[in-house]
C-alpha cells in the first residue's frame, strides 16, 4: 500500500510531465510549420486568419486534415495552437482522474469536475 | 508588423517574464501596442502565449513537489468563472478604456512586487475551519537549508472571491494577472513565497485558456503573430529562467520595479491621450 505522501508525489510527476510534453511538442509543431513556410515560399511570415471556431471544431478539421494526408504549414501551425491549447485541459482532465480513482477524495473530485465543466462549456462557446 | 521585430519583442518578454516570474504578458502587450498593433489582437496573442510560458515553468514546479494542487483545484473555480466574464467583456470593450485598465493593473502589479521586496513568511498558528476542511496544506523541501517547510493556508472564503476579480482581469487584459494571485496567496491566504508563485503559476494556464477560448471563438487568433510570440516568448523564458539563478535577487527586482513602474504609465497616458 502506497503512503498518500508518495501517491501525491506521482500525481506531482504526472502533471509535470503532462505540461512539459504539451508545451514541448506544441512548440515543436509551430516551428515544423514555421520552417516548412520558410522552405517553401521563401520567407516565413504566415499570413492566413483562423475563421471563429471552437477548440474541439478546430481539433476535428486539423484531424481531417491529418487523416486526407493533405500536409502544409498551415496544418503543423493549426495543430501546434490546437495542442498548447489542449494542454491545460488535460492538465485539469488527468487532476480529476487521480482525485476520484487514486486518492478517493470526493470534495475535490467535485471541484475538479467544476473547473473542467466550466473549462469545457468555453471551449465548446460559439 | 515586420517578424523580426515580433521575434526581438517576444524573446525580451519572456526574458523579462521570466526574470520577474510574472509572465511575458506585462511586456508584450505594452511593447506590441508601440508598435502599433491595436490592443485587442496584442491581448488575444499575449493570452496564447500565456499558456505556453505558464504550463512549461509548471511543469518544473509541480514536479519539484513545489505547487500545491489543492490549492489551485479549489481556486481555480472562482478564478476561471472570473476569466470567462472578463474575456466577453475585452472583446466588446472600448480601446481606451483597455489601456487605462491595464495601466492600471501595472501599477497594482507594482505595489505588490514592492510590498514582497523583503520576503519574509512565518507560518500560521492557527487555520480556520473553512480552510482546514478544504484540506489547504502541505510541505515542500527547501534548497537553501535542506528542510522539510509544513504550511497551511488560511482565509480561503475571502481569498476565493478575490481569485474571481484576478480572473477577470486576466481575460478582460490577456495577462496571467500573476502579480495579483500571488499577493493573494501570499497577504490573504498565508502562503509561503515559493508556493505562492508556483501555484499561481499553475492557475494562471487555465485561467489563460478559457480567456483564449473566447478570442478562438471570435476569429482573433491570428496564427501569424502567434507563432514568433510563442516561439520567441518561450525562448526568452528559458534564458532569462537561466540567468535569475545567477543574479542576486535584489538587482532582479529592482530592474522590474523600474520596468514595471515606466509601462505603467506610459499605458495610462496612451488611454487617456486617446492614441491606440
Amino acid at each position: 500500500m502506497r503512503s498518500d505522501r508518495e501517491k501525491a508525489e506521482r500525481m506531482d510527476v504526472w502533471i509535470g510531465s503532462i505540461l512539459g510534453i504539451g508545451v514541448g511538442l506544441s512548440a515543436a509543431l509551430l516551428l515544423a510549420g514555421l520552417i516548412g513556410q520558410w522552405v517553401a515560399t521563401g520567407h516565413p511570415e504566415l499570413h492566413y486568419q483562423l475563421q471563429g471556431t471552437n477548440l474541439f471544431q478546430f481539433w476535428i478539421s486539423d484531424i481531417r486534415e491529418v487523416t486526407s494526408r493533405s500536409f502544409h504549414p498551415q496544418l503543423f501551425v493549426n495543430l501546434g495552437i490546437a495542442l498548447l491549447m489542449m494542454t491545460p485541459y488535460l492538465r485539469v482532465l488527468a487532476s480529476l482522474l487521480y482525485f476520484f480513482i487514486i486518492e478517493h477524495n470526493w470534495k475535490y473530485t467535485l471541484f475538479t469536475g467544476f473547473v473542467l465543466a466550466v473549462l469545457t462549456y468555453s471551449l465548446f462557446l460559439r | 508588423m515586420s517578424y523580426p521585430l515580433l521575434w526581438v519583442i517576444s524573446v525580451a518578454a519572456g526574458f523579462v517574464g521570466a526574470m520577474s516570474g510574472m509572465g511575458g504578458g506585462v511586456v508584450l502587450i505594452p511593447a506590441l501596442t508601440f508598435f502599433g498593433l491595436p490592443i485587442k489582437q496584442a491581448i488575444a496573442v499575449s493570452i496564447v502565449s500565456v499558456i505556453a510560458t505558464s504550463s512549461g515553468s509548471a511543469a518544473a514546479y509541480v514536479r519539484d513537489h513545489l505547487t500545491n494542487l489543492k490549492v489551485g483545484m479549489f481556486l481555480e473555480m472562482f478564478t476561471i468563472l472570473g476569466a470567462l466574464a472578463g474575456a466577453t467583456l475585452a472583446v466588446h470593450a472600448n480601446q481606451r478604456v483597455l489601456f487605462i485598465l491595464f495601466g492600471l493593473v501595472l501599477m497594482g502589479s507594482w505595489l505588490a512586487l514592492f510590498y514582497r521586496r523583503h520576503e519574509d513568511w512565518q507560518p500560521v498558528d492557527h487555520q480556520d475551519a473553512f480552510s482546514h476542511w478544504l484540506e489547504l496544506e502541505g510541505s515542500y523541501p527547501d534548497d537553501v537549508t535542506g528542510q522539510e517547510i509544513h504550511y497551511r493556508a488560511i482565509r480561503a472564503y475571502f481569498g476565493a472571491p478575490l481569485m474571481f476579480g484576478a480572473g477577470m482581469v486576466a481575460g478582460l487584459l490577456g495577462v496571467g494577472a500573476g502579480a495579483l494571485k500571488v499577493l493573494i496567496h501570499d497577504l490573504v491566504m498565508g502562503l509561503p513565497p515559493k508556493v505562492s508563485t508556483t501555484t499561481s503559476n499553475l492557475i494562471i494556464g487555465v485561467t489563460a485558456l478559457a480567456g483564449t477560448s473566447d478570442f478562438l471563438a471570435n476569429g482573433l487568433i491570428d496564427p501569424g503573430l502567434t507563432v514568433p510570440v510563442v516561439l520567441g516568448i518561450l525562448v526568452g523564458a528559458f534564458l532569462g529562467t537561466r540567468l535569475l539563478l545567477r543574479l542576486p535577487d535584489k538587482s532582479v527586482r529592482m530592474f522590474f520595479l523600474v520596468v514595471l513602474a515606466t509601462l505603467s504609465l506610459e499605458m495610462i497616458y496612451r488611454g487617456i491621450r486617446g492614441a491606440s
